[in-house]
């Protein structure tokens, strides 16, 4: 039986109060990604009582992530526990009420529909493009909505998208922008200020929807930058009609037919996985390696550009293919090529 | 783009292989041989044409003992299957596709059949004599490749399959890379059982292959069903090609083979041969010019066919293939090509080699464009 006692100064605050915690403590939500992002919208909404929880993770805990991802610890590490079982065991110690399902895999156009289709919302903790489109694109076939979050360096974003109601991710942004341009936590570092303050604003979010206050969603895609204190609200009234939208208006899902998934091909005896990318692109092999040599070695000529780093070494060539050496495993390829490379 | 990798499967086809198979899937491909009306006999007919075709090519006496199969795996695994039983002998080579050797270790792993692995000689051929020396009383398979997919290097099979011929044992071909471009002759070169795809030199599409089965093998069915006749019987039909062809046919593939093997008896063997050959010549003697590059196989290009493997010093052979694809435009394969205990014989395993493969439709053009690009990927990028 639940004591409500403990939600005692969420119920205080008027906007939420008893009926807004009963309404929170029936819902049931997806944090998709348990990082940075992740770690901080699980351990907010599980001591906010929402009914259910489902943390989808397929990564196990580095030493370099204790710096900013709430709840694990060094203990997690020794045990070699993947983060969302880590997860998990940790916020069912702080709070035993809440329902906490760990999914250890990646999110992929095979499984996407199953681990949301059972929620009232989904919350981005993924560190990719590609993932937030695929999510946009289920999450708008269902009818769900979701709260892009996304953190690198000092800054970061989020939006709440409400399906049918507000522009998707794909209305506002049409396409993923090309790997040099897109700096990751691993090439461009990351504070946790960021993404504690992203990840709070994110789930500030989940709990106006959550508790019946979905018409106090912040209309704006919002900017934030924790070093400058530089704000910035997007205004997108009217985008949704204005976009020819891929996914919203026509309903093509574009990342969920799989279509659009970087191949992955294992090469045989190797231990090294060839990704091709699905979209054609021509990357700056410049940028890129400026990008890169701040975490490893590079060394590049007008036909590929090779990097070591993170016990892995990879080539690229310049329409975005790579070869990751150092794995056999598909996914976890994809993981070091969305890192160091960006999708 | 310049197409080298008809090792893989030839690209593009001959014309008249598009043309037919599109006319035939629109106007004629009813399931040939399961229903009375005029459709479903001229289907049938046309896979018999196709049967005929292939029978001349080979030597093969009986049309209907060629078994028409998704592709030479699948040719190979209903011999393979279809012969050893319990307690067997079998002798392949380390020449071998995976295709060869995987069935093969299967049935060796389960302690179904013991296995010999022969090496070639410091040249890359098989030795006749070899092959006798490890025969004995239980040996019922020696399976082997016509040409390795690595080196090109064409093995003496009729010597083989003659002293084969003298024991009780049969003689699996393996002929994936020879077929279309090297005369076979089931009977003068004592095969039992001839393998080979339909998409590779014979011009057909992919999802095509045949087993011609000779009389001396007695193989059971791996896949049994539906034959069109005989529908009382509730065991598959002994009569052949019903014995080993269970299910509707890939018709469509078929007739495309079917006019592939047309193109080549039309254009003369000989000549398509002649081709390839001056094309690989081309391409070994240009590419022997370059440093620190490694070719393998033989420099005899009457012994050998297509596939021409060669490693650059200092660069990874996947990366050249892939710097060849998107900087060149030119298609090639790297790797193990299916093939690694060849690899671990040649030296080059893990890592493999750069195989290009020319077929007939490559010209001395692309040859030397080809040789041109390798030599600078190589001062770009090789120590």
């Amino acid at each position: 039986m639940t004591d409500i006692s403990r939600y005692h100064r969420q119920c205080l605050f008027q906007k939420i109060g008893e009926e807004g915690q009963k309404k929170i403590a029936s819902s049931r939500i997806t944090i998709v990604g348990c990082g940075a992002l992740g770690t901080v919208l699980a351990s907010t909404l599980v001591r906010a009582g929402v009914g259910f929880v489902r943390i989808v993770d397929r990564d196990f805990i580095e030493l370099n992530n204790l710096q900013r991802q709430v709840i694990f610890s060094e203990e997690d590490i020794r045990d070699n526990l993947p983060k969302a079982v880590a997860a998990a065991k940790q916020l069912k110690k702080i709070n035993s009420e809440v329902q906490i399902e760990a999914v250890v895999s990646d999110v992929n156009f095979t499984n996407v529909e199953k681990l949301i289709r059972d929620v009232n919302l989904v919350l981005d903790g993924t560190d990719n493009f590609e993932t937030r489109f695929l999510l946009n694109d289920a999450c708008v076939k269902l009818g769900k909505p979701w709260i892009y979050s996304a953190v690198v360096g000092c800054h970061g974003l989020t939006l709440s998208i409400v399906p049918g109601k507000t522009p998707c991710l794909r209305c506002v942004f049409e396409s993923a922008p090309p790997p040099e341009l897109t700096p990751t936590c691993d090439t461009a570092g990351i504070i946790a200020p960021a993404s504690t303050v992203i990840a709070s604003l994110a789930a500030t979010e989940a709990l106006k929807f959550l508790s019946g206050n979905e018409g106090d969603l912040n209309p704006t895609l919002y900017s934030y930058d924790v070093w400058t204190r530089e704000t910035k609200s997007f205004h997108l009234e009217g985008l949704r009609d204005a976009t020819d939208c891929p996914t919203c208006r026509h309903q093509r899902f574009e990342y969920l037919s799989g279509n659009l998934a970087p191949k992955t091909t294992t090469l045989c005896g190797r231990n090294a996985v060839q990704i091709t990318r699905p979209d054609r692109i021509t990357l700056d092999f410049k940028e890129l390696e400026s990008r890169l040599k701040k975490v490893g070695e590079v060394k590049s000529n007008s036909f590929m550009l090779q990097a070591t780093t993170g016990g892995y070494e990879f080539t690229v060539f310049p329409d975005g293919r790579a070869i990751i050496k150092g794995t056999n495993d598909p996914a976890q390829a994809k993981v070091i090529y969305s890192k160091y490379i960006g999708v | 783009m310049i197409y080298l990798d008809n090792a893989a499967t030839s690209f593009p086809k001959p014309k008249r292989v598009y043309e037919r198979m599109d006319r035939f899937l629109r106007e004629e491909a009813a399931n040939p041989g399961r229903s009375g009306h005029r459709l479903s006999v001229g289907a049938e007919s046309q896979i018999a044409q196709a049967r005929n075709v292939i029978a001349k090519l080979f030597g093969v006496e009986h049309p209907e003992r060629v078994i028409f199969t998704l592709n030479c795996t699948d040719s190979l695994n209903i011999a393979i299957k279809g012969v050893l039983r319990e307690g067997d002998h079998a002798i392949t080579t380390v020449l071998e596709h995976n295709s060869v050797l995987r069935p093969l270790h299967s049935l060796e792993a389960n302690g179904k059949i013991t296995l010999t692995k022969l090496r070639p000689n410091s040249d890359g051929f098989i030795h006749p004599n070899d092959v006798k020396a490890v025969m004995g009383p239980k040996t019922k398979l020696v399976a082997m490749t016509h040409a390795s997919n690595v080196t090109g290097i064409v093995q003496p099979i009729r010597e083989i399959g003659k002293l084969v011929r003298e024991t009780e044992s049969l003689f699996l071909v393996d002929a994936a890379q020879t077929a279309g471009v090297i005369p076979i002759h089931v009977e003068s070169d004592f095969i039992d059982l001839l393998a080979f795809p339909g998409h590779k030199a014979l011009y057909g599409p992919p999802g095509t292959g045949a087993l011609c089965v000779g009389e001396r093998a007695k193989l059971f069915p791996w896949r049994e069903g539906g034959t069109g006749f005989d529908s009382e019987s509730l065991l598959q039909p002994i009569r052949f090609p019903f014995a080993l062809e269970g299910g509707t046919p890939n018709s469509v593939g078929i007739v495309g083979l079917k006019e592939g093997v047309e193109f080549i008896l039309e254009e003369g063997m000989d000549k398509i041969r002649a081709h390839e050959q001056g094309l690989v010549k081309q391409l070994r003697s240009e590419l022997k010019e370059i440093p620190s590059i490694r070719i393998y196989g033989t420099q005899d290009v009457s012994r050998s066919v297509a596939p021409v493997s060669f490693t650059v010093e200092g660069a990874e052979p996947q990366e050249v293939s892939l710097i060849l694809d998107q900087s060149f435009d030119i298609a090639s394969r790297a790797g193990l090509h299916c093939a690694p205990l060849m690899h671990r014989e040649l030296k080059t395993f893990p890592q493999g080699t750069i195989r290009l493969s020319p077929g007939y439709f490559n010209t001395a053009g692309e040859i030397q464009t080809a040789v041109r690009a390798i030599r600078e990927i190589r001062s770009q990028i090789a120590v």
